[in-house]
């Protein structure tokens, strides 16, 4: 009798933030992790404590993205502020963490100080970029280093053709589905997306995005959806982008030459 | 802008999927039924007992005391004919499903299917009118059928329930006659306040129309726990309970025609992540009158309704989820105008039309 094997998945966009330690603790929050069937999931916070919390309990589970925000406000203010280079400097020496991320640049935002310290950090650490961006700040981190490694959160919340133009013209560039709903619909692949994901089976992984506490809960219904209109895909394609791309990430940004 | 926003009261809509929508008969028995407390399992609760024509056909409660308390607030019950959903949750897209809900939900009246057409068959005065509205016995529906049309019932009465004219009415009409109404109709305050709905506030935007509602879903910057702990996840959840529904306008129960039904909007609905706690956005006629707000009454008064909007929190939305709400930095003197316009949208107590 054949069984009933979920799909693994890697969740490429978790949060756990302050807001949600109270609600979930991180033991509560493990769990939902687990229970959603995750093989892994990219957790970065808002503050990174977050991320600590859930890395100390499941370290096999949980992939520490380091996030530049200290708190929540810092979305839109934060490439202004100098302290964040230190801050992040401090938190990479632990180590542990495979990205720098998901934080908010957008056009010349990349320009600033902070970003190109960013930049700076993850070529040194051999860390990849989860960058929420808009094409524009995406081709300014590449022009800073050719050699990048980008993941590009909720693939730009951008067209097909765009997200398009951008994989063929940059083979480091990879992208989340997170907080995206239009790729499916009751378990088919939209045909625009399908050959996207053909002509690119590399590059995309799923997310939720628990961008507040409440979306916790989503996480299992995330995952179940996920896996709904995977199976609309060939086998090998399933697999590429329920966890092989996000763990090749990891490894492209591990062995990438300073 | 402020013209479309009327004329009230709108014209009759009859629902074509009720084919007992606008007959007189069944509105009388619907108006019985509502305020007979044999509809319950145990004869303990009424319709109106959580629809209160003192509290504009709601409760005046934050959440809805059903047999424990429930996790949303008690929708008043008005101006509901011609709309697309109802529920906070949209899970139904007709009046009559609507109201079987709370038919068969156990922390309501607590029937089922069987127990609810052996009542109305066993009280011999249920039994005759119900023959009088429908044309047959009960004895010779199948239960399912029974409960439908006491649901379509309730519904031609419901749809009978209009909030009155009010001073803002009197003011759009004058102002689309291009006349002016007296200080005293329409005050200075809510003049200012008005333009701020339309206007900075961006309130219009999804409190449109003559009902001020766009009959649509939104994040209002509620959080959605449950007091158990749990997510209420709103529109997303129901859009699953409106596709598990036999209960549709293009349902075997609808009495609507296929070819009509076929473009009901519920045939085009497509769930997507941000549905994640969206709720009905409500219509604000009569608003005054059915505090507190919000899908799970947590704002409690007008005043605190405006401050909750001047100054929402962003970090609630996703980045890229919303592109309507943003904090609107009023000074005390424009959250009064606010206020003041607001309750110029309150008239007398809900009516049933003749």
């Amino acid at each position: 009798m054949a069984q009933d094997v979920k799909t693994a998945i890697v969740d490429a966009h978790i949060h756990y933030s302050h807001d949600a330690w109270s609600v979930y603790p991180p033991e509560e929050a493990v769990g939902i992790l687990r229970d959603a069937g995750l093989r892994m999931a990219f957790v970065s916070s808002s503050s990174d404590d977050g991320t600590l919390k859930l890395y100390a309990l499941a370290p096999e589970l949980v992939v520490p993205v380091l996030r530049p925000y200290r708190s929540r406000g810092e979305i839109s203010t934060w490439t202004g502020d100098a302290s964040v280079i230190p801050y992040l400097e401090e938190r990479l020496a632990a180590g542990i963490y495979v990205g720098i991320g998901e934080f908010h640049a957008f056009g010349d935002d990349v320009e600033t100080d902070v970003m190109q310290a960013v930049i700076r950090l993850a070529r040194e650490h051999r860390l990849f970029l989860h960058a929420h961006s808009d094409a524009d700040a995406v081709e300014r981190i590449f022009a800073t280093d050719p050699d990048a490694r980008v993941l590009w959160a909720h693939s730009g919340f951008t067209g097909v053709e765009e997200i398009r133009r951008m994989l063929s013209s940059y083979p480091n560039l990879w992208a989340d589905l997170a907080f995206r709903s239009e790729h499916a619909r009751n378990g088919v692949v939209d045909p625009e997306w399908r050959a996207l994901f053909e002509e690119f089976p590399d590059r995309f992984m799923p997310g939720t995005d628990t961008f507040t506490p409440e979306r916790w809960y989503y996480v299992r219904e995330q995952a179940a959806w996920t896996r709904e209109w995977l199976k609309d895909l060939p086998p090998e394609l399933v697999e590429n982008i329920a966890w092989r791309n996000a763990e090749n990430l990891i490894q492209s940004a591990k062995s990438r030459e300073n | 802008m402020i013209i479309a926003h009327g004329p009230w009261p709108p014209a009759p809509d009859p629902d074509i999927s009720n084919r007992f929508s606008g007959d007189d008969d069944a509105i009388r028995f619907g108006r019985a039924l509502f305020h007979d407390a044999r509809l319950s399992a145990d004869g303990s609760m009424q319709c109106a007992t959580c629809h209160e024509a003192r509290h504009a056909m709601g409760d005046g409660k934050p959440r809805a005391l059903g047999r424990r308390e429930l996790d949303r607030n008690t929708p008043a019950l008005a101006n509901l004919s011609g709309r697309r959903w109802f529920g906070w949750d949209g899970r139904s897209d007709n009046l009559w499903a609507q109201s079987i809900h709370p038919i068969l939900n156990p922390d309501e009246l607590a029937q089922d299917e069987n127990s609810l057409a052996r009542r109305i068959i066993e009280e011999a005065d249920l039994a005759r009118t119900y023959l009088e509205v429908t044309g047959r016995s009960p004895v010779d529906d199948p239960p399912r059928e029974v409960l439908v049309n006491i649901a379509k019932s309730l519904a031609a009465w419901q749809e009978t329930l209009v909030t009155p004219r009010t001073a803002f009415d009197r003011f759009r009409d004058a102002l689309a006659e291009d006349r002016d109404v007296p200080d005293n109709v329409f005050s200075r305050s809510a003049r200012r306040g008005l333009k701020l709905f339309v206007g900075e506030g961006r309130c219009s935007l999804c409190h449109f129309g003559p009902n001020f509602s766009n009959d649509e879903f939104h994040h209002a910057g509620v959080p959605h726990f449950t007091r158990n702990g749990s997510v209420d996840p709103g529109r997303h959840g129901g859009i699953g309970k409106y596709r598990a529904s036999p209960y549709r306008r293009t349902g075997k129960f609808s009495d609507e025609d296929p070819e009509s039904a076929a473009r009901a909007p519920g045939n085009f609905v497509v769930r997507s992540h941000d549905d994640w706690g969206r709720f009905r956005v409500p219509s604000l006629r009569n608003v005054a009158a059915t505090a507190p707000y919000m899908h799970d009454g947590s704002v409690a008064d007008l005043p605190a309704v405006v401050r909750h909007y001047d100054e929402i929190n962003m970090n609630l939305f996703h980045e890229d989820g919303e592109s309507l709400l943003r904090p609107l930095g009023l000074d005390a003197t424009g959250r009064a105008d606010l206020e003041a316009f607001l309750r110029t949208l309150t008239g007398d107590p809900v009516t049933a039309t003749p």
